[in-house]
């Protein structure tokens, strides 16, 4: 299977003897967004866990980036996953969340400034996380996503929290990150935003 | 009563019978036949003159459990209301005194339990030389009041910003006076010691006076305070009051410091900075992220001063006659002082998110991340060695190697314990013949402890037994904490705890 970054076949999974997803599809190739959506509980998340090897199908093949998804470092260093708010180190500002990426990953996207410009965290740079509203911690979690070298990008309803405005500034940096040959995979609500980033949609259908 | 409360009385129990109130009472007429015997046996044998050589290190343990005691108080709140009164009484119109009354009863009923403690623990220590009763009573009056009086002190600090400075300032005197203690009763300041213990029964007289009158003056301007309480502090305060009872209900205290932690930091403006190069490069990612720790230990200078002052309690403790718990302070003491190291250990562990973002080797992170709970524990224990050294419980030299000997022993031990499983209360209740005990609460408790004490037995041996030549024992602890700590490294990166 090598006709895309991401490929995913007849992935099924089941949780407590109830069919969460059935014969599910997908394929992301280089430079390309896919957005999945679909009503609550139809299995979104639930399928991006599976891409991030985070949980095991059922049934079906799942092939991310010439391989089964794994939960070690090697398949995290091509892999970006933003899902759930992440538990922020306690004792390290905002920005020192973003020095921290770029300590890790010298060759980032993005320089830390150009991160808090991007994403419009500058005046509140040196507040704790947990000091910020919830749509600017998702864009922390977001640009320390984007600042750090990828080859794949798993959001999980990115859009969450987010204003309007910015969500179109979101769709031109996932499409910023496509043209430079990047995978974007997203579960969202949002289809303006999922218009507004030329993503090809899947849509789920729930089971229940 | 407060019209709300009185409410949801008639709404809620049963009201009280005059058979509800006779169990009351009979209750507590058996807890006093029950008690009294042995309180009154217990407070007899406090007559006499008190141990010059205790006195100085009894004043420095009773100065500083205050010092605890307020800090306890301050950080609580010290005035709450449970989770359904803050969210509907406080922003009502009621008036916040009458909303307030029984938490003042509770704090003066805590206060007073905390006072006779405390007032128990001065005669324990000053002793009784003549007029035994007449000493009971003003050192249980002198604790009491001097309990009362910090709860209250507390209380108006929460309603106005200056008397909470006051409040700060009384736990800084506290905390000198215990030094100065510890000070005086090691050297020449011993005499001066022993004559404010046997002073004339009198002045002990004058001093439990004025206690109760600054107690009551203090509770009186508390209770006028109560009205002033912004609402805002007092949510803040019912919400950590709401997180401790979740803790100790559902015996989790791990939620407890994540609670502490998110409390520190937000709402707070920290001077961001670049990482060190030290640091940073191609292949230095896991050191990138163990710097986390430093910076969040160095932020707290207080914290880590406080920590390290800890250093003098295995002195103490010999000091007071307690030379056989010694070595159990002095290597506990450094086991807690690597756990203060190991946040970021724990935060990876219970949500590995940002580890998963950040795409570090989980072997490699733990192994940067020891490097910090190692030289804490370390220097804590130099720090401890010193201090027994310095009363004569060992001999100046080799034992200081005993330091860095069993630190990544006691390091590997805090880690596990960093990274133990949440509580689990589906386990079931072990049959102890004395008594049933839950096995998920005991598991967790000695999850960390279970390897640090192995780990740590050779240094525990050779600070109990105290050889003559304890080089072979230092030796073989080194060994073994070393191969503890790699073995712990390479079995913890696969799998939690």
């Amino acid at each position: 299977m090598a006709e895309g970054v991401v490929v995913a076949r007849g992935v099924q999974v089941e949780l407590g003897g109830h069919p969460i997803l059935w014969d599910v599809d997908l394929t992301a190739g280089s430079g390309e967004i896919v957005a999945v959506v679909g009503e609550n509980g139809a299995g979104k998340s639930t399928l991006l866990r599976c891409l991030a090897g985070l949980q095991s199908p059922a049934g079906g093949e799942i092939d991310v980036l010439d391989g089964p998804p794994v939960d070690e470092a090697r398949f995290w260093r091509e892999v970006a996953l933003v899902g759930d708010e992440p538990a922020w180190y306690p004792g390290l500002s905002t920005r020192e969340h973003l020095e921290l990426m770029h300590a890790v990953h010298r060759d980032g996207r993005l320089t830390v400034d150009e991160a808090l410009a991007v994403f419009s965290l500058e005046r509140r740079a040196d507040l704790h996380p947990l000091s910020l509203s919830t749509g600017q911690r998702q864009r922390l979690s977001l640009a320390m996503a984007l600042l750090r070298p990828s080859r794949l990008l798993l959001l999980d309803e990115p859009e969450r929290g987010l204003d309007t405005e910015f969500r179109g500034r979101l769709a031109a940096i996932l499409r910023d990150y496509a043209t430079l040959g990047g995978t974007v995979v997203m579960a969202t609500h949002d289809l303006a935003l999922a218009d507004a980033a030329e993503a090809h949609l899947i849509t789920l259908e729930s089971k229940a | 009563m407060n019209p709300a409360r009185a409410y949801l009385r008639s709404r809620g129990r049963l009201p009280k019978t005059w058979s509800d109130r006779y169990a009351t009472l009979f209750g507590l007429v058996l807890v006093i036949a029950l008690a009294g015997q042995p309180i009154e046996a217990a407070l007899s044998g406090l007559a006499g003159r008190a141990d010059p050589s205790r006195l100085g290190a009894g004043l420095a343990l009773i100065f500083a459990g205050y010092a605890g005691f307020l800090v306890l108080a301050r950080t609580l709140g010290p005035v709450a209301l449970p989770a359904a009164d803050a969210a509907w009484l406080v922003l009502s119109p009621l008036s916040r005194r009458s909303t307030l009354t029984r938490t003042a009863v509770v704090l003066f009923a805590v206060s007073t339990v905390g006072g006779l403690a405390l007032g128990v623990a001065l005669l324990a220590v000053v002793g009784a030389p003549d007029h035994l009763t007449l000493r009971v009573a003003a050192a249980l009056v002198v604790g009491v009041a001097t309990a009362i009086g910090g709860m209250a002190t507390a209380v108006l600090g929460q309603a106005s910003p200056a008397w909470d400075h006051w409040v700060q300032a009384v736990v800084a005197g506290t905390l000198v006076a215990a030094v100065l203690s510890a000070a005086l009763g090691g050297g020449p300041g011993r005499s001066t010691l022993t004559a404010v213990a046997s002073a004339p029964s009198a002045w002990v007289g004058a001093v439990a006076g004025t206690a109760v009158v600054t107690a009551a003056v203090s509770a009186w301007r508390a209770w006028i305070a109560l009205d002033r309480i912004p609402a805002q502090r007092l949510l803040r305060s019912s919400s950590r009051w709401g997180r401790l009872n979740t803790a100790v209900t559902l015996l989790d205290p791990g939620a407890l410091t994540w609670a502490a932690e998110e409390n520190r930091w937000r709402g707070r403006v920290l001077r961001s900075r670049r990482w060190p190069r030290l640091v940073t490069g191609r292949w230095a990612g896991e050191q990138a992220l163990a710097w986390q720790e430093w910076r969040r230990v160095g932020r707290r200078p207080l914290r880590l001063a406080v920590l390290f002052g800890t250093a003098a309690l295995p002195a103490f403790a010999v000091q007071a006659g307690l030379s056989a718990v010694a070595a159990v302070v002095l290597l506990g003491g450094a086991l807690a002082a690597a756990v203060a190291c190991t946040a970021g250990i724990r935060r990876d562990a219970d949500d590995p998110t940002l580890t998963r973002l950040l795409a570090v080797d989980p072997r490699a992170a733990l192994a940067a991340r020891a490097v910090l709970p190692v030289l804490v524990a370390a220097l804590w224990l130099a720090l401890g060695l010193t201090g027994l050294m310095s009363v004569g419980a060992l001999p100046v030299g080799v034992w200081w190697l005993l330091a860095p000997a069993v630190a990544p022993a006691l390091a590997a031990g805090a880690m596990r314990m960093a990274r133990r499983r949440p509580l689990d209360h589906s386990m079931p209740v072990i049959d102890m013949g004395a008594g049933a005990i839950p096995a998920g609460p005991l598991i967790w408790a000695l999850t960390g402890v279970d390897l640090a004490l192995p780990a740590g037995f050779p240094a525990l041996t050779a600070l109990v037994e105290r050889p003559a030549d304890p080089r072979s024992l230092i030796v073989t602890q080194a060994l073994v904490g070393a191969v503890v700590l790699v073995a712990y490294l390479l079995r913890a990166a696969s799998r939690r705890s």
